[in-house]
């Protein structure tokens, strides 16, 4: 009894000291993790791929994936900052940077980075993830400007061999394309809308701004444009489609355009994996992208493009190393060859890369009719203006869009009410500032 | 015999004199203790950084030491400026309304029929409770199904009765009463129950002594049923009332709120207040005004229905 009650003891020591042993073999050893919105199966297992080979060729840094739907992303960085679990390294849409750089929230990137970045970027897409004081915060990754997504087919059924290039181009083909049958069922649509969703909405409008000669804030980015004459006419725009049955916004565009009875949405290039793998409409055949309508105040056609960006939180205890991971993917190895993320982005989502070598390298690869169109785009579209309270705005003039197309409201009072809203905004964030 | 006379109230309870009982009241004190701590710290705690949060502008990302101060200002301006929480206020008592209405009246309704001879009584039961124990989020996206204006089942059966399509969901007029139904569907069941279990609580005798007097049936209902079941009503109507103010996760899941704001409700526009546009003070000072007003209903409620439930 008492040998077994000595071997007993003498096991437990040694898993102890095994234990604590270990332990110091793990503390060398670097956790990062880092959060994306990439979630689908595909998306993962690229990103997995990304990072088993990074992995393999930095022993003792471990990253740790995860994903959360877009929706919640912002939710999930505040909450995890708020409760002391952040991610090292973050991969988030550039409207937020102003809220999160005010907070605190993140670390300045090495100066070997900053210049590496400015080397292979272009000017426009270094803005997207700078303040207003100059500082890049990050590495970006996908430019994603707005175009007018079609289905060949559907225009050709209406009778249209070439996709609109004015607003009364538009509502008339939009209408042309709408069928309802006799109990009222919308079984084709003309234009489609994407309700519920503030980029889903706000990005096609602003597109369609732009391309009526508007803008969306001032230069200074300290007041919002959006309710001028030329914004005005945009939402009128709106109004005339739903009265005239040429959109709808009980209809999904994001939904139903890849089922093949939507003519028209006004989309990013990133959804090219979805429209390839669509059964509705084929790819190569029946989708086509055309330049955004312009308005009747417009002279050229224009559009919107948003940037999303690598960056790393100022809490995180490895910022160095997760510096190291960021330029790794987007750093370019052998020559030729592009970087890790452009090729994830490229090939897995149909993104634009901002690295001039991504770009360079997967030329082939954006040279599809789809992609190259949003290429060209890329070149004249817009930067969103980022702005401390961007996304709140955005938020109030999604409601006030939908609150227009839902008859609730005129396009001149609810242009007035955000616009006044936005500017309270801007002002609060102004004065926050200077405190 | 002589009667002891009562020296202790609740508040000033006999203490034992013998030192073993002494030793176990300690050790009664000290496991009591532990809750009543685990509440001040989980509850308590949480409430009253609530409060302080909601006198200042924080966005959940700074140090809650730098949070500006703003005093009444998350107040003054949910009350005077923001449009969005008079129409989601607006929208949550209309959705109180509406649900608690029709869960009172459906609940007793089927109640009755089920406390009665019915065939199957067993399955119909069950059968109204299987919502109640079903995911909301479930529910919701099911619904959503069911009620789209194109390809719903729904609107497949109002048109083939010769009835003109109904939107439902994306239409700011019918969206709210959409939901209520939904609600209605989803908690009925659970309503059902409790009010089957008053109705079992009612003693046969005072029906046998009804009928001998020659009452009919409204009559047993109006004069004995009902004034019965108010205790039970009182609970319904204020738990029924709490839950419907509160109401979050249906609305996150069909409507998010849309069509412009026709379906927004208090605890979403503080959820999107807080999360999507940082600003947990005013989110705050939303859920202190919300709890104001519940707490405000709940004691109208209870006055009301308690006098005439109890004949006070």
């Amino acid at each position: 009894m008492l040998r077994k009650r000595r071997l007993l003891v003498f096991l437990l020591l040694i898993s102890l000291l095994a234990g604590l042993s270990g332990a110091g073999i793990a503390q060398d050893d670097i956790t990062l993790t880092m959060l994306t919105h990439w979630g689908t199966e595909d998306q993962l297992a690229a990103q997995q791929t990304i990072i088993d080979s990074y992995m393999e060729s930095n022993p003792g840094v471990n990253i740790e994936l995860v994903t959360v739907d877009f929706g919640e992303l912002r939710t999930k960085i505040i909450t995890g900052r708020t409760a002391g679990i952040s991610a090292d390294v973050y991969h988030f849409y550039h409207l937020w940077l102003p809220d999160f750089v005010n907070a605190g929230v993140l670390a300045e990137p090495t100066q070997d980075g900053l210049s590496y970045i400015d080397e292979n970027v272009a000017q426009g897409t270094i803005d997207a993830v700078s303040t207003s004081d100059g500082q890049v915060w990050g590495y970006p990754t996908e430019v994603n400007p707005y175009l007018l997504v079609y289905n060949k087919r559907l225009l050709a059924e209406a009778g249209y061999d070439a996709p609109p290039t004015n607003w009364d181009e538009l509502k008339e083909i939009a209408e042309a394309i709408t069928q309802v049958d006799d109990t009222g069922a919308i079984s084709q649509l003309g234009l489609g809308v994407m309700a519920g969703w503030d980029s889903g909405i706000v990005h096609p409008f602003s597109a369609l701004l732009f391309s009526n000669g508007g803008s969306y804030l001032s230069e200074d980015r300290t007041v919002a444009e959006f309710n001028s004459p030329q914004g005005i006419e945009t939402l009128q725009l709106y109004a005339d489609l739903v009265a005239s049955g040429g959109t709808d916004p009980s209809i999904s565009g994001l939904g139903d355009f890849p089922s093949g009875t939507v003519g028209m949405v006004i989309m990013a290039p990133w959804w090219r994996a979805t429209l390839r793998a669509a059964e509705g409409i084929d790819f190569e055949t029946e989708v086509g992208v055309a330049e955004i309508p312009v308005g009747p105040s417009g002279d050229a056609p224009s559009s919107i493009a948003y940037t999303w960006l690598f960056a790393v939180d100022s809490n995180s205890p490895n910022k160095a190393a997760a510096w190291d991971f960021i330029h790794w993917m987007n750093a370019e190895h052998d020559e030729g060859q592009g970087s890790a993320i452009g090729d994830f982005l490229v090939n897995a989502l149909g993104a634009i890369p901002s690295f001039d070598h991504d770009q360079a390298a997967f030329a082939e690869s954006m040279s599809d009719h789809y992609v190259s169109a949003f290429v060209a785009a890329s070149a004249y579209a817009h930067p969103e203006q980022i702005v401390a309270g961007g996304q709140e705005i955005k938020t109030l003039l999604q409601v006030e869009i939908e609150a227009v197309m839902a008859g609730m409201t005129t396009p001149e009072e609810a242009l007035a009410s955000v616009a006044a809203q936005a500017d309270a905004i801007l002002e609060e964030q102004r004065m926050m500032a200077e405190e | 015999m002589s009667v002891p006379a009562v020296k202790s109230s609740w508040f000033t309870p006999d203490i034992p004199k013998s030192p073993l009982m002494r030793r176990r009241m300690l050790w009664a004190y000290a496991f009591i203790s532990l809750p009543i701590l685990a509440l001040l710290v989980f509850l308590l705690g949480p409430i009253l950084f609530s409060g302080w949060v909601s006198l200042h502008r924080w966005d959940m990302l700074s140090p809650v030491s730098e949070m500006p101060w703003r005093g009444l200002g998350n107040y003054i301006f949910l009350l005077t400026k923001d449009r969005v929480f008079a129409k989601a206020l607006g929208n949550t008592f209309l959705f109180a309304i509406g649900g608690v209405g029709a869960n009172t009246v459906l609940g007793l309704g089927f109640a009755l029929l089920l406390n009665s001879p019915v065939r199957g009584r067993r399955v119909w039961r069950v059968l109204y409770f299987m919502p109640v124990i079903t995911a909301p989020l479930a529910l919701a996206v099911m619904f959503s199904f069911i009620f789209d204006r194109n390809f719903g089942v729904v609107n497949s059966v109002i048109t083939s009765l010769g009835l003109p399509r109904q939107p439902f969901l994306s239409a700011p007029s019918q969206v709210l009463m959409t939901l209520v139904f939904i609600a209605v569907y989803q908690y009925v069941g659970y309503y059902i129950v409790i009010f089957l279990a008053g109705l079992q609580g009612i003693p046969q005798d005072y029906y046998d002594a009804a009928q001998v007097d020659g009452a009919g049936k409204r009559q047993e209902f109006r004069f004995i049923t009902l004034p019965l079941l108010k205790p039970v009503m009182l609970f319904v109507v204020v738990t029924n009332t709490i839950g419907a103010l509160q109401v979050f996760d249906l609305v996150f899941a069909t409507t998010g709120g849309a069509p412009a704001n026709s379906s927004m409700t208090v605890v979403l526009h503080m959820y999107n207040t807080a999360f999507k546009f940082s600003r947990m003070g005013r989110a705050s000072a939303m859920a202190f005004i919300l709890f104001g007003i519940i707490l405000l209903i709940t004691i109208i409620q209870v006055r009301l229905l308690r006098d005439r439930a109890y004949g006070d």
